[in-house]
């Protein structure tokens, strides 16, 4: 009882610690959710700086010769490279119009970028200018930005734990821990009842005797997926899956999966779909065909948005802080605080449960699509077809 | 705000890139060093914990069927035993009878033995006695026939002739 309610105020410590970074990070007294939730090129850890990222550019010069050009930062890239960050001021202006305070937003706005100039490693540069597009010198342009950004830093960060962990598991299987006897110690129950339900609850119903084959991809998006929605939830930390390019990429993986495991089966049913009349069979055959693609396009954008949408609420609540103390003073401000707190420890827990059901869901559904497409049906076509499918379409829906 | 909205939507062709090799690199690195080890370690575990339950299932029903088997055993020696007691006791019985007989016969049998033996010594002892008497009174009648004088004589002859008999 003592160890849940201390474990209750960890997590509530966690909380509020991972609040005011972003709290503090209202640079014009106004806290953009969207801006904070979006990818960069620095780790923010506002209120010590702001760390830049190195920039790598896969650039075509004017003469249409190819090159490589790497730079330890943004600042870097721009005082000693001669990069030229374009500003989109317009875009700026147009976004603070809609809140309503378009003119002293965008004056308070420049006084936030000079404080960047003074907390940053390279002086001189301002905030707009670390946000903006970088152009390279001599009029060539960019052809693929490698740079390092936020979301792939803890992509990696969610690797690195990740492969940790399951390294150090493995070992102390190797060594009989778990394979001679019961499993020692919290971390190996923990994880091995993870596995466990990836393996007995997810891949076996869905893949059958073509479960060994797919186990390592599934166990390994769902703890990376984990992994890094959890990163998202640390004081400081950023959520790589609340990135569309990042969900898009782990999709891809099933997609591929799913068509290059595709039995003929499979292929026969999205292209000359059975137990259907003739004439209705080159109308359902596009619609098959589009069905390929939306699966894993759902899954990408059901991960990111649920991802996205959670982190988008906790700052909007604090950010409701900030938009009464600007417009009623701050004492109302202050008043407002305890509320939107409670408010947002709320939507931070229930953020801690989506980050759980959010790798479940991407897991399970990625082991439905592929043992659709890659497990032996044995059934009458003209018969029990209909019977049979309609199975996995009602529950991915 | 659309555009912001459009800065979390927007393409990162190396971001992709990026996230697809390190994907890539934790799906091998995993699937070689922990999956592999950790999945077979588990099975291996799970294997061994059925087997050794239907061991013990099979040790059991065998115990079962060697208790049955022992109940059965004893049953029969208990049975085997008790007739054999009976048997036994039977066989005592029996010869036993068969003892007391041959004895009662044979004191029968000596005792006829010995009431003849008896009628017999009897019949000669009367024999003897009547030759004995028979001797005694042709000795005293010659006795007297020789000493054939006077009455007191003879009296006096079969009274000395008396005297001089043995007592018994």
């Amino acid at each position: 009882m003592i160890k849940r309610a201390s474990a209750f105020l960890l997590l509530a410590a966690i909380a509020i610690a991972a609040m005011p970074s972003a709290a503090l990070a209202a640079e014009d007294g106004e806290l953009d959710a969207i801006h904070h939730s979006a990818n960069a090129y620095y780790l923010d850890f506002t209120p010590i700086g702001k760390l830049q990222l190195p920039r790598i550019f896969v650039v075509q010069h004017e003469d249409g010769s190819y090159g490589l050009e790497l730079f330890r930062s943004t600042a870097a890239a721009i005082l000693e490279g001669g990069w030229v960050a374009e500003i989109d001021h317009d875009g700026e202006e147009h976004a603070e119009g809609e809140e309503g305070h378009a003119e002293d937003g965008a004056q308070e706005a420049h006084a936030g970028e000079g404080e960047a100039q003074e907390t940053g490693k390279y002086a001189g540069i301002t905030l707009a200018q670390l946000e903006g597009h970088l152009v390279p010198p001599g009029g060539g342009h960019v052809v693929l930005d490698m740079s390092i950004s936020k979301h792939l830093v803890f992509a990696w960060l969610g690797m690195i734990v990740v492969a940790f962990i399951m390294v150090r598991m493995a070992g102390k299987y190797k060594r009989g821990v778990g394979r001679d006897t019961a499993p020692k110690g919290l971390f190996q129950n923990l994880f091995e009842t993870l596995i466990l339900f990836i393996r007995d609850d997810v891949a076996r119903p869905n893949l059958g005797a073509k479960t060994e084959k797919y186990l390592p991809y599934l166990l390994t998006v769902f703890f990376f997926i984990l992994t890094c929605n959890l990163l998202g939830l640390v004081p400081f930390g950023a959520t790589a899956t609340s990135n569309l390019m990042v969900t898009t990429v782990l999709a891809s993986f099933t997609f591929l999966l799913t068509q290059f495991g595709g039995t003929k089966d499979y292929w026969m049913h999205i292209l000359w779909p059975p137990g259907i009349p003739a004439f209705v069979k080159p109308i359902l055959m596009p619609v098959e065909l589009l069905g390929i693609f939306t699966k894993p396009i759902a899954l990408a954008i059901r991960l990111f948005a649920n991802l996205t949408a959670g982190h988008l609420i906790i700052l909007s609540l604090i950010g409701l802080i900030f938009s009464f103390a600007n417009m009623f003073g701050p004492t109302v401000g202050y008043a407002v605080a305890p509320v939107s707190i409670a408010f947002a420890l709320f939507i931070y827990c229930l953020e801690l449960l989506v980050s759980f059901i959010q790798a479940y869901v991407f897991t399970m559904l990625s082991a439905l699509f592929i043992g659709m497409a890659v497990v032996e049906h044995h059934h009458d076509h003209d018969e029990a077809h209909g019977e049979h499918h309609a199975e996995p379409t009602a529950s991915v829906a | 705000m659309t555009l912001f909205a459009a800065s979390l939507l927007a393409p990162d062709l190396g971001l992709i890139v990026w996230i697809g090799l390190t994907f890539l690199i934790l799906l091998v690195l995993l699937r070689k060093f922990a999956w592999g080890p950790i999945t077979s370690a588990l099975s291996e575990r799970e294997d061994k914990i059925r087997e050794s339950m239907e061991q013990a299932e099979k040790a059991l029903a065998e115990a079962k069927q060697l208790q049955a088997d022992n109940d059965k055993a004893r049953r029969e020696a208990e049975a085997q035993a008790q007739s054999i007691l009976r048997e036994a006791r039977e066989e005592a019985e029996r010869m036993r009878g068969e003892e007391v007989n041959k004895t009662r016969d044979q004191i029968q049998h000596l005792q006829e033995a010995a009431q003849t033996e008896i009628e017999r010594e009897k019949q000669s002892a009367l024999d003897s006695l009547r030759q004995e008497v028979a001797d005694l009174a042709v000795s005293a009648a010659e006795k007297i026939l020789r000493e054939n004088l006077d009455a007191d004589r003879q009296k006096k002859i079969v009274k000395d002739f008396l005297s001089d008999l043995p007592k018994n």
